[in-house]
């Protein structure tokens, strides 16, 4: 029991601290793009997750679409009806747990929702408002 | 001689398309299963030929329409998994050989839903079942078919959101 609660209480630390440091990568590339750069925006990201637009597949879609409104629970694939685990890290100890995964779900939803990739900017705003949500 | 014989047998095997295993064989590679099934069920690669594995990986970007793109290392190793287990490599499984067999001569099919034997075998199936929100369309394999996880897609094993077990 003790070495599952040290196990846990790691991945929670190791989760949180990756996805730290993938925004201050951000943060520094943020800054060299754009001089008055000035932070990530909690309440921008949740624009970003909100709002629908015609997607890649010509239907008019938003994040929610997919990953829902309540990221402690589970969620269905809006187009091919499969379970998506929760995305919220405190629920989902997996979630933002590897920069690798970060960025391919990044490119492909916003692919998928925007029809374009994410800017610096944009990617940062909406992981800020995911982890805080 | 000896070899004009073993061309002789192995022609009767294939042309024959015996099969002793029913279904397909199950998926078994993890970053397979992981990758792929995060958005769908992991279709097993004995239901597609190499070629269409082939066709489908060549634009992950535009995957039916949506952005399936894969990190080089990952798309190198799923793409040598497809290929090592597709369709025509595992005739020995009633599956697997039905759809290659339905297949044209230089056919290279988009989907699995879009082969001869997909088709006809979901003739059938009214289509408010198909389009209800629980299947979505035929691609959803595990919505009706309770044991598709593990390769088997008997009849007697279908059971239909909404509306019960299918008898032809």
């Amino acid at each position: 029991m003790k070495l599952i609660f040290a196990l846990f209480l790691f991945l929670t630390i190791s989760s949180a601290s990756v996805v730290d440091e993938y925004l201050n990568t951000l943060t520094k590339e943020a800054k060299i793009e754009n001089p008055s750069f000035s932070g990530f925006d909690l309440k921008r990201g949740e624009e970003i997750f909100t709002s629908k637009h015609i997607g890649k597949k010509g239907k008019e879609v938003s994040c929610v679409s997919c990953h829902g409104e309540d990221f402690s629970k589970t969620s269905k694939n809006f187009f091919t009806a499969k379970e998506i685990e929760p995305l919220s890290p405190k629920a989902n100890p997996k979630r933002f747990s590897e920069v690798k995964t970060i960025e391919k779900w990044l490119r492909r939803n916003f692919n998928d929702v925007y029809n374009r990739e994410g800017t610096t900017q944009e990617k940062g705003d909406v992981v800020t408002y995911i982890i805080n949500k | 001689m000896k070899s004009l014989i073993l061309l002789a047998a192995l022609a009767s095997v294939v042309l024959a398309s015996s099969y002793d295993k029913k279904g397909v064989a199950a998926a078994t590679d993890k970053l397979y299963v992981k990758e792929c099934g995060a958005c769908h069920f992991a279709y097993q690669p004995g239901l597609l030929p190499s070629n269409a594995w082939q066709k489908m990986m060549s634009n992950l970007e535009n995957h039916f329409g949506s952005d399936a793109s894969l990190a080089k290392e990952d798309f190198d190793s799923i793409s040598k998994y497809l290929n090592k287990n597709s369709a025509e490599k595992f005739m020995n499984y009633k599956r697997s050989a039905r759809i290659v067999n339905s297949l044209r001569v230089g056919e290279v099919a988009d989907s699995i839903s879009k082969t001869p034997y997909m088709i006809e075998k979901h003739k059938d199936i009214r289509e408010d079942f198909i389009i209800q929100e629980e299947v979505k369309g035929i691609f959803n394999c595990t919505a009706c078919h309770t044991t598709a996880q593990k390769g088997i897609y008997s009849e007697k094993d279908i059971l239909i959101p909404n509306f019960g077990r299918w008898e032809d």
